[in-house]
């Protein structure tokens, strides 16, 4: 008998690049199809930074990503997943990520620590509104 | 008195007004149930939880950003101290992350005795949980009795992984240390009594009224919202939701029987029960892991750069469904690690099942959701 058996498997996720214009509709519609919010993830690199919304079903997943510059502003996808609103002040508070309408907003301030907010690794500069949207 | 205004006599000369409205009262971060910081600003109307806004983030620790400082099979040990109760899961959920950007198949063994492991931090992590919720009651007997009961678990921990909470066993293509089958079916024998000592536990559970009055029908959850706001593990399945990420068959789960346990009152008895009930499945488990253990090695060799790509796993941790993430650049150091655990996930369905309730229920039912704010954090 072998002592390696191929196993659990792996494989379950798919990922979607969408555009960032789409996410809420997105969103509403895995809710719809009964998608359950997994996580929200940041990567962060010089002048982007990627997010993957994942989603659950059962043991499948499917991941929403795209990359959008710092500050620029998201929609919060409460409305569809109520209990978005941790992972959107987290994403704020590591990445500097602007998302609006968020149901309850820390504005900056999920982790109480004395250094500022956000954390990411590479020093974002947060621009204006304004800068962000042109 | 919410909506209760003066008498005209003592108001002579102005409108008549509430003598109080809805008052704000902070819980926490310090608070003799809490075992770690955790904070809610509750908005109440007389002792009625009308209002919840939770913070966190008073321990954070920035692990995830050590990633890229460690080489990848070291980082093992940085994801073990998320949390001192699922060392080994976290060790195992990175590993298993990392195996599978590697594409590694594991040895039968390491991964049976990765799901030895698995299942004994289970059982003392709802052990745990029962002594806490006991003392936060005011049952000071069970608090004490199922500590004891957890002792004889810790100690099997200790025996076979060389410490009470479980520190470098998990490693990149398998585990580190086999206790050997002996020491195996001695340590599952010297845990008989803990597991009579649960069942005994569980009745008192079930059947001493002051223990019912505290926990029957306080903080529902119901079906509908528990999946709604993305709740996770026994705060899931005390709702009538059946997931349980073990079903996915990772480690060893698809070769021992075993079933995820399901409650539906959605109420803080509920969420108790899922895992006093828990408790005895994972000992069943144990048996079975013991019987069957295959022999062979318990490590594969996992050499040179891992691939560039990315890997999501997901596993059962106590407390429910976590998440890893690593992604690798093809250098020794990974680009990102991320964790998603089971108590962040819980944090809006907690909330929820605060409103509605007496404050005096508070304590219990943020207990109920057993929140582990190490793990929160990191």
């Amino acid at each position: 008998m072998s002592a390696y058996t191929e196993h659990a498997p792996r494989k379950r996720v798919t990922i979607e690049p969408i555009g960032p214009e789409h996410l809420l509709t997105e969103a509403q519609a895995l809710r719809g199809e009964g998608w359950r919010l997994v996580q929200i993830l940041g990567i962060s690199s010089e002048t982007e930074i990627e997010l993957s919304y994942s989603f659950g079903l059962l043991h499948e997943m499917r991941v929403l990503r795209f990359s959008v510059a710092p500050g620029f502003p998201l929609p919060s996808i409460t409305p569809a997943f109520p209990g978005a609103y941790l992972y959107e002040n987290e994403l704020r508070d590591l990445f500097g990520v602007t998302i609006e309408c968020i149901s309850i907003d820390w504005l900056g301030r999920v982790f109480d620590v004395a250094e500022t907010t956000p954390f990411s690794k590479v020093r974002i500069e947060l621009p204006s509104s304004e800068e962000a949207r042109s | 008195m919410s909506g209760e205004v003066e008498p005209a006599g003592r108001a002579e000369g102005h409108a008549a007004r509430p003598v109080s409205g809805p008052t704000t009262l902070p819980f926490g971060p310090q608070h003799p149930v809490l075992p770690e910081p955790l904070h809610f600003d509750l908005t109440l109307e007389d002792e009625k939880v009308v209002g919840v806004v939770p913070q966190i983030g008073y321990i954070h620790r920035g692990l995830e950003l050590l990633i890229d400082k460690r080489d990848f099979p070291d980082y093992v040990h940085v994801a073990e101290r998320i949390c001192g109760i699922c060392s080994f899961m976290h060790g195992m959920g990175y590993c298993e992350a990392v195996e599978s950007i590697f594409a590694t198949v594991v040895p039968d063994r390491a991964r049976w005795l990765r799901t030895f492991w698995c299942e004994l931090e289970r059982i003392q992590s709802h052990l745990l949980w029962l002594g806490l919720a006991a003392d936060a009651f005011g049952f000071e007997n069970l608090f004490m009795a199922s500590w004891r009961a957890r002792e004889l678990v810790v100690d099997v921990a200790e025996e076979t992984a060389g410490g009470r909470v479980i520190f470098g066993s998990a490693l990149v293509g398998g585990v580190s240390r086999d206790p050997g089958d002996e020491t195996l079916r001695r340590c599952v024998l010297a845990m008989r009594p803990a597991r009579a000592e649960t069942l005994r536990l569980a009745e008192v559970m079930v059947k001493e009224p002051t223990v019912r009055h505290r926990l029957e029908g306080v903080g529902v959850l119901t079906k509908a919202e528990a999946y709604d706001l993305g709740a996770v593990g026994p705060m899931l399945r005390a709702s009538g939701h059946d997931y349980d990420v073990r079903a996915r068959g990772y480690a060893a789960y698809a070769e021992v029987d075993w079933k995820p346990v399901v409650e539906t009152a959605g109420d803080s008895m509920a969420r108790a029960l899922v895992r006093i009930r828990e408790i005895e499945e994972s000992f069943a488990i144990l048996d079975r892991l013991v019987a069957g253990m295959p022999a062979g090695p318990i490590a594969a060799t996992v050499r040179g750069m891992p691939p560039a790509g990315e890997a999501w796993i997901r596993l059962e941790q106590p407390r429910g469904e976590v998440l890893y993430y690593v992604r690798s650049n093809g250098t020794r150091q990974l680009e990102r690690f991320r964790v998603r655990t089971p108590t962040f996930a819980n944090i809006p369905a907690m909330v929820a099942a605060f409103k509605g309730s007496s404050l005096a229920d508070v304590p219990t039912i943020a207990l109920t959701i057993d929140p582990c704010i190490s793990c929160t954090e990191r």
